[in-house]
């Protein structure tokens, strides 16, 4: 785990529409930290893979809070789906495609993902580079 | 727009005769009764820095295939019928144009920039600049340089091949032509077998790119030196990519595509 300084706390609704929002709070994030282009669309591409795991067809999933923690090893973001009146409890669990684990491996340096059905959730570390 | 019961009647009338005789003189009558709803609906688009004009000339354009299209028989009012026809027209035509309706002129322009802005700093500094150097250069500050990374995505899925308008750099012949070379090596049947079957929905040369990305690991400087393309582009085209194996079930959240 690494070492919290600071943190950036989103919720928003469970839509694609609303992806947008996460991608650009995890790039803000990483740009005050000093990432680099590179690096902060690296970073994008893996918090849109990790929403959109969250989402994953599950109908009735209310929101998804995002946390980014600034930490001295790299940027930290948990993604968390919640749902709206317990509709979680019918919901199938999902597993990540072969081809987005792919795409994580080459753009995070720490990723894990739980599709439980209750209580969906993603992490992910994104190292800074040493510039 | 409002018309009275006598004027609709009419206009019913004069609906399902042009069913029946497709008169050319009646069409035109028709047009010109529903001008008032086409050149309405191009003000709604009007100040997302398009003409008026144009957009007028869209609207009217899908106004007439709407009254070619229309059904009286179906009991439809024929505003209510051609509103989404025209209005799908007018979005459509600001995708063609390269951008999403909901994007800023300003965040548009500074998207536009960024191919060169980052290229130049890349080359000066010898690395990746960060957003606040990219910022500096590009005189805006660091939120719009963010939104016009994210204003990548708002690209229409346009074919490789299509020249794009206002981003001569490396677009202005066609993608396809930049990249020639590159081409015969996807050919190859080494990389085809490891690509295959997952990414063999997407047109080759972005096989290409998702391919020396994600299973390269070359970084998208990196891509776009090879390819000759800016890194901006690269970042267009992967988003653009993964946007179409997520559309065709690849991805995690398939149903769910933006």
């Amino acid at each position: 785990m690494v070492e919290v300084d600071d943190e950036v706390r989103l919720v928003i609704p469970a839509e694609p529409g609303f992806l947008r929002l996460a991608r650009l709070t995890a790039a803000a994030v990483a740009s005050r930290m000093g990432f680099t282009f590179d690096e902060v669309e690296d970073l994008r591409i893996a918090v849109d893979e990790l929403c959109y795991f969250l989402l994953g067809g599950r109908a009735g999933l209310g929101a998804i809070t995002l946390v980014c923690r600034i930490g001295d090893d790299g940027l930290d973001v948990t993604g968390a789906g919640s749902w709206t009146n317990g509709a979680g409890s019918s919901a199938t669990p999902t597993q990540l495609p072969e081809l987005s684990r792919r795409i994580l491996e080459s753009v995070v340096d720490e990723y894990e993902c739980d599709g439980d059905s209750a209580a969906p959730s993603f992490r992910l570390l994104k190292r800074r580079s040493a510039a | 727009m409002s018309l009275d019961d006598g004027e609709r009647a009419a206009l019913r009338e004069k609906f399902v005769e042009y069913a029946r005789t497709r008169d050319q003189s009646l069409r035109d009558e028709l047009i010109t009764a529903h001008i008032a709803l086409a050149e309405y609906l191009a003000r709604r688009f009007s100040n997302r820095g398009e003409p008026l004009d144009d957009l007028v000339q869209v609207a009217s354009l899908a106004l007439l295939k709407a009254v070619e299209r229309f059904d009286p028989d179906r009991g439809l009012e024929f505003s209510t019928f051609a509103t989404p026809t025209i209005v799908g027209e007018l979005k459509r035509h600001f995708r063609d144009k390269g951008w999403a309706v909901r994007v800023p002129r300003r965040v548009q322009e500074l998207h536009l920039q960024l191919s060169t802005v980052v290229a130049t700093l890349a080359q000066e500094l010898g690395r990746s600049p960060t957003i606040p150097e990219i910022a500096k250069e590009a005189g805006a500050t660091e939120e719009e340089v963010l939104e016009a990374m994210e204003a990548g995505r708002a690209y229409r899925l346009t074919s490789i091949d299509a020249p794009r308008a206002g981003d001569n750099e490396e677009e202005g012949t066609g993608i396809a032509a930049r990249l020639g070379d590159e081409d015969e090596r996807l050919d190859n049947v080494e990389v085809r077998l490891e690509l295959s079957p997952l990414l063999e929905s997407l047109p080759p040369r972005e096989q290409l790119i998702v391919h020396l990305r994600f299973f390269e690991g070359l970084t998208q400087s990196e891509i776009a030196s090879r390819l000759d393309i800016s890194q901006v582009h690269v970042s267009r085209l992967l988003a653009r990519s993964l946007q179409q194996l997520r559309e065709r079930g690849e991805l995690g959240g398939a149903s769910f595509a933006e």
